[in-house]
């Protein structure tokens, strides 16, 4: 090869590589350049077939062209790349100051279901009791009349017996009138000392209205220990009640009478809504009225089996509907169990 | 019941005690006050008026001119009142002047004549409900003039008490039992009324006590020379405050009598009973009476009466007989003052429906004592009210309570025991605070030692009142103020708690079927009404099916309520339908076409007389005889405790009450469709497939192993079982049983065309019951930690023309088992992808299936999926049901 003469190869290389260069930045997207690198690199791509000519050229010749074919190969590869690197980044560009974006479109719609407020509210309260240590029991609506009566000291002349409080079954069996129907089946199930709650269903034999049902929803909360104290009722109760309704209450204690606690109490919580001066919810009192409460009657002890003489308790009965609509503001108790799937579906879903 | 602050006055000293401030502590240490009210406020205005002349009002008929003398001047006011006459005197209210009745007394002209200011009738003051005629002051003997207050004490605040929370305490059905708190809360003395009476020497009326269970005690006495007449104007105003309507001087003397003490007395007109001859004794069974309310009264020989020696005179303690009421010509009265049983009373006013203020203070079991009391209190208020008239006879006093006079209780406690239930220290509750609180109350106290107390209770409180040393833990935790007792933090043991598996349970149910399917959570009642079983076919199931017991309520609110549920499926259909309505007739759509709930609850049934009893440990023992039970309950002696504790005791077989859970899923129908729709293949395989799918995560997130579909045969509906099997909604076609292993854990069925009819249900529905119980025995899978598989798996699809005959589970089953025999080093997966309908070919189905192939020593050659392939193709070639030959066409495909 002589250096005054240009090899008649060179004007191929010199044409394929101004080819190559235009039809690579003349391709606006990577497809486009992934068709030019085939045309030129594949294996029957144009660049393929120039360098294939090495194969006819003499022994002399063959180097030159090795480094010319090479070097625009070389040179092909790295504009490819260099192009390719320009579209993505491009494209980058302009994904990122895309205007057409449109992010106020609605989410697609959800296929989340509901939970009953009853059951979200005494799963929640269920959760408190568990982590405060309380065992969760959960006991048979049909009763004995003695689990419901009789081991609570409520005697054959009470009121509460006759059949118009209470749903008698055929069998002789009763609906329970009230959760505390499971005080002696937790004294017998565990070992005292211990706490316990046990919510549910119970029935009272009673017309409905706004405010009244024939089936509504209770917890029974127990505890038994050597030592309980009116004292202790209060503290345990200020303690369970704001962690229950969420927010820092105060209580107090006034006396009420059932027949399976000694002393009894009528329960006042601090009111919600005026914080203790005095409004309508609470009648000007400052107080709201929520749950029964006292100290074990000693002869429920006895029927659990427990000498009152080395064990003493609290006891209280917090009524879930009621619970239910004060928080959600239903003044309809007939709407909990009314069926009506649209009542439910007013609430968040989920637990 | 109302409380009177001026009648509290009168037992014990109020001064400087403001009765609206002392509500709060009333409340916190005796009963609940539901409202204090001022009666007689605002009537500082009104004035006395004398009428001087009555003219007729130029321009109507009814209206009159009222000329008054008011003292220094004089008015003309216009007057409606029927009774309006020369020479009364009568409240007089000046213009501008606002009434506690809400009325504002205008200065202005009534029908065209000047009309400054009003008479006023009891009403118009507020005063009472009397609008009958002008409020009459005559017999204040006041000038007119001046103001109405300062001739008759008409102001007083009372409270309301909530009945419910003195329904334990006798004592405080009476104005003194009220006082007798005030003063232990003021520590002020009680100062109780005079008793004293010079009873006659004449003999008494003739008792005659036959009914020793109903009444305990009864005192009688004659008293001669009445003269009947309306009482005071004081009393009838105190009597109207608190709610009794006057009627004469003697019914008014035992109204304030009942009152005052709590204790409900009768006045007999003598003349009316032959000999006064009084029987107290059971009603005949086909005996009437006329009360006093002029109703006719069927009687029973439950209820006890007062009679004559020919018929009942009274209702005992509910109401007096119209036979034997005072009348104006009454001279000779004979009283009566009794207690009688409680329960007795309770039990004939709620069954006659008659509510009176003297059953309501029976009811409460009264103390025998308070009826003496009473007795003379009687005399006392009737001499005032009457002066002329003149005990002429003895008292007469019998009954169970004086023949055999109860021995006082006595209950004996510590000071530290009271302290400790109060948890309150000696230097809080000092011993003389103690002492001087019980004695207030009319608690005797003696101190045995330093420590020791016998608590003597007094009669009004030993009843069903105070009986152990928790009562007297009361007693001094009330008047001490619960809100000055300390709360204090137990010390508790530390132990773990969590939740029990049935409750985990269900919250896994609510997750997976609320979050997971978007079903909507319904709580239903647990009873089921016949006419929903009509609706649902079932009656007739019911009469054909004796294996199909409920329990049944022995008393209903209506017929809707008089069956326990025996499974959640039929209210869960009917809440279905109902939400389905709404859904078309609102057009609430917001969750597309589709309603899903879902119940967790219990379902009841009986047992059967000839299944063995199971002693539950959960359910509690009870004794085998009453007489030990009661012994038990009442705890006197701890010999006999010991003795009955080791009696024999069995356990009460309750109905079973499994959980359950069911879930329904149907469609509402587009705009204008309405009526029956032939159910479309495809939306039944949809609507069974989502609820199939919804169970299998269910079951997942209960982390049980998978459970098999498939139809129940008649060998599988006499399973024990608290499923329903034979219900009219299975749908005979269409439906499966679910199984784990070989537990039947559920029921899966679309609803019957015909329940779907006649409930109304116009689009197809999907409905299943699983037991919640069952499922909790079921042991969940053991979970294990594996490292992911090495080797890529490699899959294939193939899709087989089959007859609608095919049973899917046979065919993955039967693939899955050949598969695994072919070579044991390549793991293969068989998993159901998708049904194809297609009404033009003659098989009319085709499935696709997906087998998922992985080598457990290395990767996957191509061999291995074609001999995979090639064994699965041999193999599902060979299947019933899978169109002949369809193999060579998928080997020609590949």
């Amino acid at each position: 090869m002589s250096s005054d003469t240009a090899p008649s190869w060179q004007a191929d290389i010199d044409r394929l590589s101004e080819q190559l260069s235009e039809a690579i930045s003349g391709a606006d997207d990577l497809e486009a350049l992934r068709a030019v690198e085939l045309a030129a690199l594949g294996r029957k791509g144009s660049l393929t077939a120039l360098m294939k000519r090495i194969g006819t050229l003499d022994k002399d010749e063959r180097k030159a062209f090795g480094s010319a074919s090479g070097g625009l190969r070389g040179r092909v590869t790295k504009s490819l790349n260099e192009r390719r690197e320009t579209i993505r980044r491009q494209g980058v560009l302009a994904e990122l100051s895309d205007s057409s974006f449109d992010e106020t479109v609605p989410g697609r719609s959800s296929e989340l279901g509901h939970v009953h407020p009853l059951n979200r509210v005494q799963m929640e309260a269920e959760d408190v009791f568990v982590s405060m240590g309380f065992e969760v029991l959960d006991y048979p609506e049909v009763e004995s009349e003695f689990n419901n009566f009789e081991a609570l000291n409520i005697p054959s002349w009470h009121p509460a017996r006759d059949m118009q409080d209470t749903f008698w079954l055929e069998s002789g069996q009763l609906l329970r009138t009230h959760t505390s129907a499971g005080q002696v089946r937790a004294m017998h199930a565990l070992k005292a000392p211990f706490r316990a709650i046990f919510p549910g269903k119970v029935y009272r034999y009673e017309a409905t209205d706004a405010s009244h049902e024939h089936t509504f929803h209770q917890l029974e909360g127990l505890m038994i220990d050597r030592h309980v104290s009116v004292g202790h009722l209060l503290d345990s109760m200020r303690t369970l009640l704001s962690a229950i309704l969420r927010r820092e209450v105060t209580v107090r204690l006034r006396p009420g009478y059932f027949p399976f606690v000694e002393p009894g109490f009528e329960l006042d919580i601090s009111c919600q809504v005026c914080e203790g001066t005095g409004c309508s919810v609470c009648k000007q009192s400052g107080w709201v009225e929520l749950l029964p409460c006292g100290l074990v009657h000693p002869n429920v002890l006895r029927a659990g089996g427990l000498d009152p003489e080395h064990w003493q308790g609290w006891a209280f009965g917090l009524g879930l509907s009621r619970l239910v609509m004060m928080r959600y503001g239903i003044d309809d108790i007939r709407l909990l169990l009314g069926g009506d799937a649209r009542f439910v579906e007013g609430f968040h879903p989920g637990t | 019941m109302y409380v009177s602050w001026n009648w509290i006055g009168e037992f014990v000293d109020t001064t400087g005690i403001d009765p609206v401030e002392f509500a709060d502590r009333f409340t916190l240490a005796v009963a609940e006050i539901e409202g204090v009210s001022h009666y007689g406020q605002g009537l500082d205005q009104v004035l006395v008026a004398q009428v001087t002349e009555v003219t007729a009002h130029p321009n109507a008929d009814k209206l009159r001119l009222a000329h008054c003398d008011l003292g220094d001047t004089t008015v003309t006011v216009v007057c409606g009142a029927p009774d309006l006459r020369v020479g009364m005197v009568v409240p007089f209210v000046p213009p501008n002047v606002t009434l506690p009745s809400g009325i504002t007394v205008r200065d202005g002209q009534v029908r065209g004549v000047d009309s400054p200011g009003m008479l006023a009738s009891e009403a118009d003051l507020g005063l009472s409900d009397d609008h009958d005629g002008l409020m009459d002051l005559a017999e204040l003997k006041c000038a007119p003039g001046q103001a109405m207050i300062q001739y008759i004490a008409l102001q007083d605040v009372l409270y309301e008490i909530d009945n419910k929370s003195i329904t334990h305490r006798p004592d405080l059905w009476g104005q003194l039992g009220m006082a007798r708190e005030v003063a232990a809360l003021l520590r002020r003395p009680l100062l109780v009324p005079s008793t004293e009476v010079v009873w006659g020497s004449k003999a008494g009326p003739k008792v005659t006590l036959d009914d020793h269970a109903s009444c305990r005690r009864y005192l009688s006495a004659e008293l001669d020379h009445v003269s009947i007449a309306p009482s005071p104007l004081s009393i009838r105003m105190r009597l109207r405050s608190l709610g009794v309507r006057p009627i004469n001087n003697v019914v008014d003397a035992t109204n304030w009598v009942m009152l005052e003490t709590g204790n409900p007395l009768h006045a007999f007109d003598a003349a009316q009973i032959d000999d006064d001859h009084i029987v107290i004794r059971r009603a005949e069974p086909t005996e009437t009476m006329v009360t006093l309310d002029g109703e006719h009264r069927s009687l029973t020989n439950q209820d006890c009466v007062i009679a004559s020696a020919q018929e009942p005179i009274a209702l005992a303690g509910i109401m007096g007989g119209q036979n034997s009421e005072i009348r104006a010509e009454t001279t000779r009265v004979l009283l009566e003052s009794a207690s009688f049983d409680g329960a007795n009373i309770r039990k004939t006013a709620s069954r006659l429906g008659v509510r009176t203020e003297s059953s309501a203070r029976f009811e409460k079991h009264l103390d025998p004592n308070t009826a003496a009391f009473a007795a003379h209190r009687f005399v006392r208020v009737l001499h005032e009210l009457c002066p002329e008239m003149v005990v002429v006879s003895e008292l007469v006093d019998c009954g169970p309570h004086v023949s055999a006079p109860p021995t006082p209780r006595v209950v004996e406690t510590s000071r530290s025991y009271l302290r400790s239930r109060l948890g309150l220290s000696a230097a809080q509750l000092s011993d003389a605070w103690m002492d001087e609180t019980l004695s207030s109350l009319e608690f005797e106290v003696t101190a045995l030692d330093t420590e020791r107390l016998a608590v003597t209770v007094p009669s009004f409180r030993a009843g069903r009142d105070v009986s152990i040393q928790e009562d007297l833990v009361e007693e001094l935790g009330r008047i001490f103020g619960y809100d000055h007792i300390p709360s204090q933090a137990p010390m508790i043991s530390a132990h773990p708690a969590a939740l029990p598996a049935g409750k985990m349970q269900e919250r896994r149910a609510r997750a997976a079927l609320a979050l997971g399917e978007g079903l909507t959570e319904v709580v239903l009642y647990s009873f089921e009404s016949d006419a929903t079983r009509q609706r649902l076919g079932l009656s007739e199931l019911d009469a054909a099916d004796q294996q199909r017991p409920r329990l049944t309520l022995r008393n209903y609110l209506s017929s809707d309520m008089r069956h326990m549920r025996r499974c959640l499926s039929n209210n869960l259909l009917e809440s279905l339908e109902y939400n389905l309505a709404q859904g078309t007739r609102a057009a609430e759509g917001h969750k597309g076409m589709q309603i899903g709930l879902f119940e967790i609850g219990r379902v009841f049934r009986p047992i059967h007389a000839d299944q063995p009893l199971q002693a539950d440990p959960g359910i509690p023992a009870v004794l085998t005889s009453d007489s030990e039970r009661q012994t038990y309950l009442n705890g006197l002696s701890p010999a006999l405790l010991s003795g009955v504790e080791q009696a024999e005791r069995k356990a009460i077989a309750l109905p079973s009450q499994p959980r359950h859970l069911a879930l329904a899923i149907g469609h509402r129908l587009g705009g204008g469709q309405k009526g029956w729709v032939q159910p479309l293949a495809e939306v039944t395989r949809s609507l069974y497939g989502q609820a199939v799918g919804a169970i299998e995560r269910l079951l997942r997130q209960m982390c049980l192993p998978e459970a098999t579909f498939k139809k129940l045969d008649s060998t599988d509906k006499r399973l024990e079982t608290s499923l329903e099997l034979n219900a009219a909604w299975l749908h005979s076609a269409r439906h499966a049983g679910i199984w784990i292993a070989d537990r039947l854990v559920g029921v899966i069925t679309m609803i019957h065309p015909d329940v779907r009819n006649s409930l109304d249900i116009p689009a197809e529905a999907v409905l299943a019951e699983l037991d919640l119980e069952v499922l909790l025995e079921i042991p969940p899978v053991a979970e294990r930690g594996q490292a992911p598989a090495k080797f890529p798996p490699s899959s294939f699809d193939l899709t087989l023309p089959c007859t609608s005959s095919v049973r899917t589970r046979e065919v993955l089953d039967g693939l899955t088992l050949r598969l695994s025999e072919v070579n044991s080093d390549i793991e293969v997966q068989t998993q159901w992808v998708r049904d194809f309908f297609d009404s033009s070919d003659q098989y009319g189905r085709a499935m696709t299936l997906r087998m998922t192939c992985r080598r457990l020593d290395g990767s996957l050659s191509d061999n291995d999926i074609l001999s995979v392939r090639s064994a699965a193709i041999d193999h599902l070639d060979a299947c019933e049901g899978v169109r002949p030959n369809w193999g060579d066409e998928i080997r020609a495909m590949s």
